[in-house]
């Protein structure tokens, strides 16, 4: 700035301001290609939108058939079926299904989960998740959307983190048969 | 900077190497004799020859009888049971339990890094340097050392008594029975409004109070029972160098709430959970 | 023949070729002992003259030296892992398996490798703590320290970085929950306090952007390679220059 008042740009200041901001520019510009380059547009995983069977291979209780595969499991009860995803709300483990118990553990930091994915005990801050589940009109198979989430906010009882079952048993992530 | 530079040596044109540069200035050899200087050839070398050969030897000799495991292929179906991260890792793994990922796996391992390189800027006591001392260091000292002690006393936990489900094994247990479970945490809002029979609102409330005492007594008293110390950090260090040590201390505290009294969250808010 | 000895080792010492490497006798006077020191590239990262008190075990205890000597022991065995290791999610742990199993001196360097890696941990730890006691990060030596802290950092994320590669249940499920961990970091996570507010998703966060995918798979695992081969020792080659740099500008810390 000129001391003399006058809010003239020089020559100086004006070769100073597009040679800094083009220098800013141009670093801004590689800075940007390096982060959007870390993210892959294509991608190569497992379905994430896959068939399990129709639904009347599921009986009663709790089924493991497709934990490796697809990493869910099918669950019937009085009132139909639903798919939970077999990860663990913490920190992403596989919990395993004790019969005797009736209730999933978590082998790394001890989560505890009912059947319906209510979390009884250890640090898991949320419920499983449920999957969105649909029939296939044309050959009568459960189709199951792995990306497509119910996660519902639950609330904090003196029996740990829980969410109504009647919420949680709504289209599309319930089945009535 | 010099006052004034002279040239000590003469350059000679057929020079093409000089030793060293005399310049004004404070130097830590003042006043000192240069007899207290050795040379580096032997005297330093053939120490770090004999550390290298030790240390190799003894790589070597470990190599034969630790072998690095490799367990069955990855697989996403099953957790191996426990899950253990490697050893170094472990107290952050074993906080986990008691801490929402968010702070135990990125909020504490960033304060600590955070930390650690505050302290040269922190800690502005001139004594002590270059020499072992305790007395002329107190809480520099014990402060180090109690979280020093945390992180190791985590990571031995980690390491030899936790197993199945990530349950409590004492070393003379059998390893391979599942424990039973042990259901019911609850969260001091949801308690307090129980015990204390007021509103879920006023629960919340007075938990995050609790909170805000523990941080404003926490800031208030040291300041008043150690005037001198306060004055000498001046109140910004003061108050930086307070924070960072009433999160350490409250960590074990929050893991003692939750051992003790069943608490999973202190403080609950619509965002995160403590 | 001992003369004929000597008449050898003083014709290999006086060979032109002995000359162009060493520049100097080995006379036993200062001006040789100095000129070891600072005519040979490794040596000169020392001073030519040492404090009495600095080479002192029961001071230094020498853990900074033997974490740069793990790092390089390190750097060693780990090139020779490259040459059978292929980091393929279908073959890498057939390819450790292999090492473990046919490769010859195989199961040596990864258990070198491993025991090292674990070594430089507690010894970079154990520097920390003894610069700490001695008081050695006080002024002038705060940006060494920070430089130190830095270091630390580095040697536990090539620790970690490593650990996905032997692709058993061990890497698949520490990297799946340290990266979960990523997924939980305020504000950059989909599943950490304001994330979700912010539009991160699970394929958009930065857990997404670290495994270079939703899941632990392929991209994973050639990420971690790379950080672990490449990025991550250059790192840390670049730090040690600048932490060696100040340890010789900023002078010994101990006794004088």
């Amino acid at each position: 700035m000129n001391n003399n008042g006058d809010e003239q740009i020089t020559r100086r200041d004006f070769f100073s301001i597009v040679g800094w901001g083009g220098m800013a520019a141009t670093l801004g510009g590689s800075a940007f290609s390096f982060y959007k380059f870390y993210f892959p547009n294509v991608l190569y995983e497992s379905q994430k939108v896959f068939k399990i069977g129709k639904p009347s291979d599921y009986p009663m209780g709790l089924s493991e058939k497709w934990k490796k595969e697809r990493q869910i499991w099918v669950v019937r009860n009085e009132g139909g079926l639903y798919a939970m995803i077999s990860i663990c709300r913490h920190l992403g483990c596989t919990p395993n299904w004790f019969d005797d118990k009736k209730k999933f553990l978590c082998p790394c930091h001890g989560s505890i989960y009912d059947i319906a994915g209510n979390v009884l005990g250890g640090p898991a801050p949320k419920l499983l998740w449920r999957a969105a589940i649909k029939i296939d009109p044309v050959d009568g198979q459960i189709i199951v959307d792995f990306n497509h989430r119910q996660d519902p906010d639950p609330i904090s009882t003196e029996n740990g983190l829980m969410v109504e079952e009647a919420s949680r048993e709504v289209e599309p992530f319930f089945l009535k048969v | 900077m010099p006052e004034k530079s002279f040239e000590v040596f003469p350059r000679s044109p057929k020079k093409t190497y000089g030793l060293m540069e005399l310049v004004k200035g404070t130097s830590s050899s003042v006043e000192k004799e240069p007899e207290d200087t050795i040379f580096s050839w032997p005297h330093l070398f053939y120490i770090e020859f004999l550390v290298v050969l030790g240390v190799t030897a003894l790589l070597l000799f470990l190599s034969l009888y630790v072998q690095a495991p490799l367990e069955e292929e990855a697989s996403r179906d099953t957790t191996p049971n426990p899950m253990k991260a490697p050893w170094y890792f472990l107290g952050l793994q074993e906080l986990l339990v008691f801490f929402d990922p968010w702070i135990a796996g990125v909020g504490i391992p960033v304060l600590i890094i955070i930390g650690l390189m505050l302290i040269p800027f922190l800690d502005i006591n001139s004594k002590g340097k270059g020499y072992y001392t305790f007395s002329e260091r107190k809480f520099a000292i014990s402060s180090y050392s109690f979280g020093m002690a945390l992180w190791f006393v985590f990571i031995v936990i980690g390491v030899w008594f936790r197993g199945l489900d990530w349950n409590w094994y004492w070393p003379w247990e059998n390893g391979h029975m599942h424990k039973p479970v042990v259901a019911g945490l609850g969260d001091l809002p949801v308690m307090l409004s129980r015990v204390l029979g007021i509103s879920a609102f006023a629960g919340n409330a007075i938990a995050d109070l609790l909170m805000l005492a523990y941080f404003a007594i926490g800031l208030i008293i040291p300041a008043y029972l150690f005037k001198d110390f306060l004055k000498k950090l001046g109140l910004f260090r003061y108050i930086a160098t307070m924070s960072l040590f009433l999160m350490m201390v409250g960590i074990p505290i929050k893991v003692a709430l939750r051992l003790v009294f069943s608490i999973k969250y202190a403080i609950i808010t619509p965002w995160f959970k403590i | 023949m001992s003369n004929l000895w000597k008449k050898i080792s003083d014709g290999f010492t006086s060979s032109p070729v002995y000359k162009a490497i060493f520049r100097h006798g080995y006379d036993d006077t200062p001006r040789t002992r100095a000129l070891t020191t600072f005519s040979n590239v490794l040596y000169h990262l020392h001073p030519v003259k040492t404090r009495r008190e600095s080479i002192k075990i029961r001071y230094t205890w020498c853990m900074g030296g033997t974490s740069l000597l793990l790092f390089a022991i390190l750097t060693v065995t780990g090139v020779l892992l490259m040459f059978y290791y292929v980091p393929d999610a279908r073959r890498a742990y057939n390819d450790i398996k292999d090492i473990m199993t046919v490769v010859s001196f195989g199961p040596t360097f990864r258990n070198v490798h491993r025991l090292a890696a674990h070594g430089m941990v507690f010894t970079v730890w154990v520097h920390m703590t003894r610069v700490f006691l001695t008081g050695a990060y006080k002024p002038p030596r705060e940006f060494n320290w920070i430089v130190g802290v830095l270091l630390l950092a580095l040697t536990l994320l090539l620790s970690w970085t490593g650990y996905l590669l032997p692709w058993d249940q061990l890497a698949l499920w520490a990297i799946t929950v340290g990266t979960k961990m990523a997924a939980a970091t305020p504000l950059f996570g989909v599943e950490g306090p304001f994330g979700a507010q912010l539009g991160m998703r699970p394929d958009n966060d930065v857990k997404f952007m670290l495994l270079g995918g939703t899941e632990v798979g392929q991209n994973a695992l050639l990420r971690f390679y790379v950080l672990h081969c490449v990025v991550l020792p250059l790192l840390v080659v670049v730090f040690l220059a600048v932490h060696f740099w100040r340890v010789r500008k900023d002078g010994f810390s101990g006794p004088l």
